[in-house]
């Protein structure tokens, strides 16, 4: 029998592994048989998703993605500690509720950097020759927010939308090298950050869109499996979404 | 920071004029006191306090005065 989501000796990079969707992903990758290379800032639950993963040598890096200036030599560590890349996926991120009028420049700058130029700046490290193999495949982890608006979510909005933007672009530069890049839109997933949006007075009936139920972080890791794999070769350049039903 | 200080923050940020509310003055009679309103101030205290007030924390504030008391630091 064929498995055509198998990542056997694929080398993944997973930001965020520390929890939620990156952890899921991780644990998910590592069974499909990739290697997986874990970061987020948090040791101690790095630790915990390393322990859960399938198979030997992966690996997990500390590392807070706000320092944008040291992302570049960060790679370099991590590509010179397990060799090159086949593939990206940044789940690390930050959710806030700020009503316009309390979202100032640098509350909106300090979201920007985890979620959005993080991003940026690792795929621009991580698409060189000497970092990552032809016909990889990158993900970004955005948010059906990139596209509907909830109230007392601009900054997060903002950013998911500067994540699905700066993917266009991207794909066609690397289309020669047969490297995909896409990010996913998912609806409210039911993970940390989702207990922290209620914790923090979120409306949960904002959500009641979304018909199918609140997502399990296992099948978020079953679609961002999917488009590492040679599976979904046809996909670049796009946001796939996987919503349960929430924007339609 | 003085009580005074507090509520003119609090006047600031539910775009009140000036002596609109003192600390007896019960939340539920601020007309614009609502969810959003709850939200200005969980970004508010962070800022300004440091201090990371949660949903509960604040449907359990019945005047002014229950939140001047947490604005502290
Ligand atoms: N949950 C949802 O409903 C939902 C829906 C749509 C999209 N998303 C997106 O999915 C992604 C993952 O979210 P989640 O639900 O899994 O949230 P989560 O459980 O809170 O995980 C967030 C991850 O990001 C990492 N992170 C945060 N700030 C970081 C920093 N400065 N440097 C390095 N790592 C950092 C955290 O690790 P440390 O704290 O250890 O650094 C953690 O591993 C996010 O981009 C989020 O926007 C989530």
């Amino acid at each position: 029998m064929i498995n055509p989501m198998d990542l056997t000796g694929k080398s993944i990079l997973v930001t965020g592994a520390s929890s939620g969707i990156g952890r899921a992903a991780a644990v998910k990758l590592s069974r499909l048989g990739a290697k997986v290379i874990l970061t987020a800032r948090d040791q101690e639950r790095l630790g915990i998703t390393l322990s859960q993963l399938n198979g030997e040598g992966h690996a997990y890096y500390s590392y807070d993605l706000k320092r944008i200036e040291g992302i570049e030599e960060f790679l370099s560590k991590i590509v010179a500690d397990n060799g090159i890349l086949n593939g990206f996926v940044h789940s690390a991120g930050v959710s806030e509720m700020k009503p316009l009028k309390m979202s100032k420049f640098n509350s909106l700058h300090d979201l920007m950097l985890t979620n959005f130029y993080s991003f940026a700046e690792l795929i621009r490290c991580i698409s060189k020759k000497s970092s990552s193999a032809d016909g990889s495949s990158f993900i970004g982890v955005s948010s059906v927010s990139s596209i509907k608006g909830n109230k007392s979510q601009s900054a997060y909005s903002a950013s998911k939308s500067a994540m699905d933007g700066i993917i266009r672009p991207i794909a066609k530069e690397l289309s020669a090298r047969r490297i995909r890049i896409n990010t996913v839109l998912f609806g409210m997933i039911g993970t940390e950050m989702f207990n922290e949006f209620l914790k923090k007075g979120g409306d949960i009936s904002a959500w009641k869109d979304q018909y199918m139920g609140i997502g399990d972080p296992e099948d978020a890791a079953n679609v961002i499996a999917f488009l590492l794999s040679d599976a979904s070769k046809l996909i670049t350049g796009t946001g796939l979404i996987a919503d349960c039903g929430y924007l339609s | 920071m003085t009580n005074g200080e507090k509520i003119d923050l609090l006047e600031e940020m539910l775009e009140l004029k000036s002596g609109t509310i003192s600390e007896n003055t019960a939340l539920a009679e601020i007309s614009v006191w609502d969810s959003m309103a709850a939200l200005s101030l969980i970004a508010l205290c962070d800022e300004h306090f440091g201090i990371q007030l949660t949903g509960e924390d604040i449907v359990k504030f019945r005047t002014v005065k229950d939140i001047l008391d947490i604005m502290v630091g």
